[in-house]
């Protein structure tokens, strides 16, 4: 009995110190910037600073634009990185010599891509544009999701590909019909995960965008004036920034734990 | 027609290192054709390269009159039942049966009633719309036969479909599978490195070892004459006991020395075997073939007992003597103690003779 009681007290404070820079960025969005480091709980809430970020911020644009790119870099680099993973797994497609090239692309830091791109993308007239970031974080999302994507693929036993294809599907066919319906809770995870990671991205938007295009990281950034922090209104910010997420997240539990332990058993 | 030709088949993975090299087998329209061997003979990649999913580096195979070497596998008209049953998991147990059938754009209506026709026989009926993971492996293989008999194949290839069942089911699916094959009287080929399953289920067995057949023929008559010492300890449980010999010419017969055993071999057999007189040989002998009570044709061999598995219905007990280990299928009243010293009767006129360099049967008769 009390060594369940430890472990449960254990557990909570685990959780507690997890939740509790959260909810108290959450605290701090609802009350005064002049009270936000008080130790008072709850002193005068108000959503002034919600209301300061739409209307005066363009929080709202920022907002859209992050959904836009993060969900769109996704939707286009999906597709890609689950026929690049598939053709990892299955075939001999590029050798090693691909699938480490998959790998390293992850281990340079964004810095030294992001001035070529810049260079690059000012010669394409497509800085300061959505579609320009959108295909920045696809790009960028392609080899991470090819790379958990061919985990996946690898972990689908070939005999479901040899079944669907001596009962009529051409490779392709038992692709679609088969493998990736198999895979979907490995596709929604690597989707989550690629939407977070476009979701959190702040260098390229900050270079390559403009004042039309920023995103939520960017715009979060801005709060930082001359003036000092303004972290009311950064805390209000970062709520709603997380709360896509926690979406996404609570929409796709199943997948995502299926997806993350997929293949450790038979 | 829906024989299967097999034309020196390879799968050559490069290096030197075959897969099956030069692989010929004709296997006969309706005929049960069993592929038998340990893992890594080359059983499985035949049966993969006649369905289409192996690539042959050389050699033709032919199903029926048509030449398949080059076709795609939904091109042969074959049904795959695999070991892991490789069912389709996101799709019913009506799903997966009808998916090939989809495949190939049977009426909906035909697809209806072959998925009945099929459950009925198979007893699932009251699966057909689960998944495959809601159902026991007993129920899996089931569905996995169901979807290959659906889409009424020229030829079924069945890839060790038994191994992951329990023993009693796995028995009694082996008997389901002889019935299915004679109600349905297509040619199935069945792969399998259990002795037991190829001596009870096929017209014939094909023996293979490294990539290349040892030997094919009539499961009793390859258990009576194997061509050499590698079919003739696969193909039963015990092994059978291999003994170094040497024949020699004694008094007009022939008399035979094999480690603990010394005496003059039957006048048949020394008919039979007078030409190995005097050249190193092997001398095998079935564990049923090693008697407890002497016999006209028997020469005694003692030994103690080291090995002693009473299994109920009979008792394996092994001898050792002279550094040679000796297995014996008895009778079940015979259950010596570890370490008790017996006599057990060597029955000669059921030996077996193999050349000690070759490893080759001496052919009884020529």
């Amino acid at each position: 009995m009390i060594r369940r009681a430890l472990s449960h007290s254990g557990l909570v404070l685990a959780c507690l110190i997890v939740l509790l820079p959260i909810l108290w960025v959450f605290r701090t969005s609802l009350v005064p910037d002049h009270a936000s480091y008080s130790t008072d709980l709850l002193p005068q809430p108000t959503l002034e600073n919600y209301r300061v970020l739409f209307a005066e911020k363009q929080f709202g644009t920022n907002y859209l634009n992050s959904l836009i790119v993060s969900i769109l870099s996704v939707v286009l680099s999906m597709p890609l990185a689950a026929m690049t993973g598939y053709a990892f797994a299955r075939f001999r497609t590029g050798g090693k010599a691909a699938r480490f090239a998959t790998l390293a692309s992850q281990m340079l830091p964004p810095v030294a891509l992001a001035l070529p791109v810049f260079m690059l993308y000012r010669a394409a007239g497509l800085t300061n544009s959505l579609t320009g970031l959108t295909l920045v974080y696809a790009a960028i999302n392609l080899p991470f999701l090819t790379w958990i994507l061919m985990g996946f693929f690898e972990s689908i036993p070939e005999d479901l590909e040899g079944a669907a294809m001596t009962d009529g599907a051409t490779r392709w066919g038992a692709f679609w019909r088969i493998v990736l319906p198999v895979a979907a809770p490995g596709i929604m995870a690597a989707a989550v995960l690629g939407f977070i990671l476009s979701w959190n991205e702040f260098l390229f938007a900050l270079i390559l965008g403009g004042s039309k295009t920023a995103t939520v990281p960017v715009a979060l950034a801005a709060l930082q004036t001359s003036n000092g922090v303004q972290i009311s209104q950064v805390s209000a910010g970062v709520s709603l920034a997380i709360l896509p997420l926690l979406i996404a997240v609570r929409f796709i539990q199943k997948y995502l734990v299926q997806g993350l332990s997929f293949g450790s058993v038979k | 027609m829906t024989a299967i030709t097999l034309d020196n088949i390879s799968r050559d993975y490069g290096c030197g290192i075959f897969g099956v090299r030069d692989v010929s087998l004709a296997i006969d329209e309706g005929e049960f054709m069993v592929l038998l061997g340990p893992s890594g003979c080359g059983k499985s990649t035949t049966l993969r390269m006649i369905a289409g999913l192996e690539v042959i580096t050389s050699g033709r195979i032919r199903i029926g009159a048509r030449d398949v070497t080059e076709l795609a596998p939904r091109s042969r008209n074959v049904a795959v039942v695999f070991q892991s049953y490789a069912l389709y998991p996101h799709m019913s147990v009506r799903e997966n049966m009808r998916f090939g059938m989809k495949m190939r754009g049977t009426p909906l209506d035909e697809q209806d009633r072959r998925i009945a026709d099929a459950a009925e026989i198979l007893g699932l009926d009251p699966y057909l719309d689960r998944k495959p993971g809601a159902l026991s492996g007993g129920q899996r293989q089931r569905v996995a036969l169901g979807r290959a008999m659906v889409r009424e194949p020229d030829v079924f290839l069945m890839d060790e479909p038994l191994s992951n069942l329990d023993a009693k089911l796995r028995g009694e699916m082996r008997q389901e599978l002889v019935k299915l094959h004679r109600r349905l009287g297509k040619t199935m080929v069945f792969v399998t490195h259990d002795h037991v399953e190829a001596m009870t289920m096929g017209d014939r067995i094909c023996i293979m070892r490294d990539g290349q057949i040892e030997q094919v023929g009539p499961p009793l008559e390859v258990y009576a004459n194997p061509t050499n010492t590698f079919v003739a300890q696969f193909l039963a449980s015990p092994a059978m006991n291999l003994i170094p010999a040497r024949l020699t010419a004694a008094g007009g017969g022939l008399g035979i020395t094999a480690g603990p055993l010394a005496g003059a071999l039957p006048a048949r057999e020394a008919a039979l075997y007078a030409r190995a007189a005097a050249e190193p040989a092997i001398l095998g002998l079935r564990a049923e073939d090693v008697l407890t009570a002497p016999g006209p044709a028997t020469l005694p061999v003692s030994g103690k007992v080291i090995v002693r598995e009473a299994l109920g219905a009979e008792n394996l007990i092994g001898i050792e003597t002279d550094g040679v280990t000796l297995s014996a299928r008895t009778e079940r009243q015979f259950l010596p103690a570890f370490g008790d010293q017996v006599t057990l009767h060597a029955d000669m006129s059921q030996m077996h003779l193999f050349n000690a360099a070759t490893g080759v049967a001496y052919p009884k008769g020529t």
